[in-house]
């Protein structure tokens, strides 16, 4: 993993983050903890019913959880060179259901100095254990010019 | 705009099924509309429980000494907090929380942190809402402000709606 050194960066370079363990224990604490129960997380019953086209089979881990690990990896990376996270954008590619194990990471992309700051472009993913994309998106770091790694 | 501050007082409705009758469905959202929102006050024990959902261990977001001594001169929210800030301002009959509401993707830019102890506002609305593919799309735009009227965060979504 590349330490988050703005001149030293270039694209190609990788950040990655901790696996994490998706369990019905999981999703239930992520309804505790973003307030959102939505029967999607929670009822077996209600996701044996088909939405559209789509049949999950049973209940899917939040969207959000993915946004909140791949946001957990860009700050882990980010504050010890004292750059602030500033954008993630993501879109939802596959489920992810319990039992899985879900990782994210990063490759950067691009760098640009506009006239106050610097920032990184990071392409971001997250992968199952079997390797497909679940989740994918792009991310926006500052390094300001005070920053103590620049 | 804003009514009653959600509190303990006021306990949090985890059952989304039972004011569903009440919420808009996609006919009856007006793009631009403003959406009925709720002052909420982040608490050290909501950014903690979150911190435990996703594996935050950041001693800016739980250690009180190292975060007095860091960047921000004491304790801050993960910037994904807003992920729990979006039910905590809205009410119950509030249509994210329509049963089977599927979120398509999000982008969030982040201005400063939320910090425990901040009362938290939401300026939110449908900004456009289209049909894709037999599917009902709804796109949200929203904004969280501290007590100082600072924008925290603002944020794009999509959500498919239930049908």
């Amino acid at each position: 993993m590349t330490t988050a050194n703005f001149d030293a960066l270039k694209a190609g370079d990788s950040i990655d983050g901790p696996a994490f363990a998706v369990s019905r224990e999981s999703i239930r604490l992520f309804c505790d903890a973003s307030l959102d129960y939505n029967p999607l997380h929670l009822d077996d019953n209600y996701m044996k019913g088909d939405f559209g086209k789509t049949n999950f089979g049973g209940i899917i881990m939040h969207g959000m959880n993915n946004f909140g690990l791949i946001s957990r990896m860009l700050t882990d990376w980010a504050l010890p060179a004292g750059a602030i996270h500033r954008r993630l954008e993501t879109r939802w590619l596959k489920p992810v259901k319990p039992g899985d194990t879900i990782r994210p990471a990063g490759t950067i992309k691009a760098k640009q100095t506009t006239a106050n700051s610097r920032w990184v472009l990071v392409d971001v993913a997250v992968q199952n254990q079997r390797g497909e994309t679940v989740a994918a998106g792009e991310a926006m770091l500052e390094f300001p010019a005070s920053a103590k790694a620049g | 705009m804003a009514q009653a501050e959600s509190s303990a007082a006021t306990p949090f409705e985890t059952d989304f099924w039972k004011d569903a009758k009440l919420r808009k469905v996609w006919d009856d959202i007006v793009p631009g509309e403003p959406r009925k929102t709720l002052p909420y006050k982040l608490t050290q024990e909501a950014i903690a429980l979150y911190c435990r959902a996703v594996g935050e261990t950041n001693p800016l977001y739980l250690d009180e000494a190292a975060a007095k001594a860091g960047p921000y001169g004491g304790l801050i929210a993960p910037p994904a907090i807003h992920i729990l800030l979006m039910f905590a301002c809205t009410p119950a009959d509030d249509w994210m929380r329509s049963p089977g509401t599927v979120n398509a993707g999000q982008s969030w830019s982040y201005n400063i942190p939320a910090r425990p102890g901040d009362t938290i506002t939401l300026q939110a609305r449908a900004l456009d809402k289209f049909i894709k593919r037999e599917r009902l799309f709804v796109v949200h735009d929203n904004v969280f402000f501290n007590q100082h009227g600072d924008v925290i965060c603002s944020g794009r979504g999509q959500t498919i709606r239930p049908m």
